[in-house]
């Protein structure tokens, strides 16, 4: 179970010359158990502050956030983050990048071994285990990047704009695998995202920000059953999501 | 070594013999390197040239031992805290703009000729760029990765052991480069300010005995001695870092 709940959230940033800039103001949504939400939003919008502050990085200056009912500050083995960019210790292997969440848990090594091993496997990196970071590609590295946040089995996933910087064929394939993952390892995920396409390809629900000081603008439901194939992104009831998304963006970004 | 590299020394050093032959000819300013094979094989054969490298060795290494771990702990405790920074900061800006060997004679006077007064300036010279790398190396840690750690509730021991030292390694490592060729400036400018034996000793009586194969003998051991010292730091480093292959070489 892993009912994430924030109400009410805000936060503001001090500006270099003392004053304060409010980033979220009154932030409220619900992810359900084993629900798949997109935040999108015009650029700047606080969606990575957003983030950071329920996974515990960043503190909020008010409002809550519960899981499955309990308040959470500051970061927790319950929820995952999956970085922007890949952030792999490039001193570790594949399989000791995976195990570091397990390591800094101080778990036995039997038991972390045979979880990374689970994991590798299923992220599709078997061969691999003995590889650094720069010997791989972006791809290959956000599998890592991936399954190092899977590692500690949180219920939620937190994923920051994870294929921001793969290139147009990798990410299509990426986000095909994400689903594959994310229907085998039952997770809630909030996952953020530039791209309007790569979130109503990938969400039950798509959360509009607008611009900053942020609220949430709308909600819409993708109602498009699953498994969804890459060539769903294609079919009308699809487009025409990315439409309605992109216009109530156009309205912000042209405030 | 490469190729190339090797035939490079080798072509240098014919350079050199041919130069010192038939164009400088005079073997006060220049000597060839067959008369420094004979001025050290004449040396080792009197006894004296172990002497003066085991008096010079044991001060270099004592002083580049001492700055490697203080200058270590030293730069680590300024990487992390503020308070330490700002109360050392000002001193190690004025050491590092001044020529620390115009101390050297000072610090003959202080400590007498024995091999502690060049302890003393081997390890001010070399601590110097090593507690600067090391502080360098925490303070420029890659602030994603310390996030990493702390998303996964990492403690503060934590993040020092497994991200910070890690990540400054190569910063480290490259301090310790730098601080040995300073060691071995300290030791030999030292020495020159009064001592009874080591290789500085060596090169300032044989320069005023107009002996100048003696002093071309000192001059290639320290050489080879800076040299085998970086090939060895180089070493330990792809030892310890493999993953910095591609790394940037100081």
């Amino acid at each position: 179970m892993a009912t994430l709940e924030v109400e009410g959230l805000c936060k503001s940033y001090r500006t270099p010359n003392g004053q304060d800039m409010p980033v979220l103001k009154d932030v409220s949504f619900t992810a359900a158990d084993g629900e798949f939400v997109a935040i999108v939003g015009p650029s700047g919008c606080g969606k990575t502050t957003f983030l950071r502050v329920l996974d515990g990085l960043a503190g909020a200056d008010g409002g809550s956030i519960a899981l499955d009912g309990r308040p959470i500050a500051g970061p927790g083995p319950d929820r995952g983050f999956v970085f922007q960019s890949d952030s792999l210790l490039p001193w570790r292997t594949v399989a000791d990048n995976i195990g570091f969440g397990l390591e800094l848990q101080r778990r036995d090594r039997a038991t972390a071994r045979r979880m990374v091993s689970d994991l590798v496997r299923l992220v599709g990196l078997e061969g691999f285990e003995r590889y650094y970071p720069h010997q791989l590609s972006g791809g290959m590295r956000q599998r890592v990047n991936l399954a190092r946040a899977l590692a500690i089995d949180p219920g939620v996933l937190l994923m920051d704009e994870p294929f921001a910087a793969l290139d147009a064929q990798t990410r299509e394939l990426m986000q095909a695998e994400l689903l594959r993952i994310w229907a085998e390892a039952h997770k809630t995920v909030v996952f953020i995202t530039h791209q309007i396409d790569e979130a109503v390809y990938l969400a039950d629900r798509v959360v509009v920000f607008s611009a900053r000081p942020s609220v949430v603008k709308a909600t819409i439901t993708v109602d498009i059953p699953r498994p969804r194939p890459l060539s769903a992104k294609r079919q009308p009831a699809m487009l025409s999501r990315v439409d309605e998304i992109w216009r109530l963006i156009e309205e912000e970004v042209r405030r | 070594m490469k190729k190339a590299s090797v035939l490079s020394l080798i072509g240098g050093v014919i350079l050199w013999e041919l130069v010192a032959r038939f164009i400088v000819k005079s073997t006060l300013i220049i000597v060839p390197p067959s008369h420094v094979v004979r001025a050290f094989v004449d040396l080792v054969r009197q006894g004296e040239l172990q002497t003066h490298v085991y008096v010079s060795g044991l001060e270099f290494v004592v002083g580049f031992g001492l700055a490697a771990v203080v200058g270590v702990l030293l730069g680590l405790a300024i990487g992390v805290s503020d308070l330490v920074r700002d109360v050392l900061e000002p001193w190690l800006s004025a050491l590092y703009a001044t020529p620390v060997v115009a101390f050297a004679p000072l610090f003959v006077v202080w400590m007498g000729i024995g091999p502690s007064s060049k302890v003393a300036v081997a390890f001010l010279l070399a601590v110097l760029p090593i507690i600067i790398n090391t502080s360098a190396g925490i303070r420029t840690t890659d602030q994603n990765l310390v996030d990493v750690a702390r998303s996964f509730s990492a403690t503060r021991g934590q993040v020092f052991f497994k991200i910070l030292i890690p990540y400054a390694l190569a910063f480290i490592i490259a301090g310790l480069r730098l601080g040995v060729g300073r060691a071995i400036i300290g030791v030999v400018v030292a020495e020159f300010f009064g001592t009874r034996a080591g290789l500085g000793y060596l090169i300032l009586t044989s320069s005023q005995l107009f002996d100048t194969s003696a002093l071309f003998v000192a001059v290639v051991i320290l050489a080879g001695v800076g040299v085998l010292s970086v090939v060895a730091l180089q070493k330990l480093e792809r030892w310890l870092a493999p993953w910095r292959e591609f790394a940037i070489r100081t």
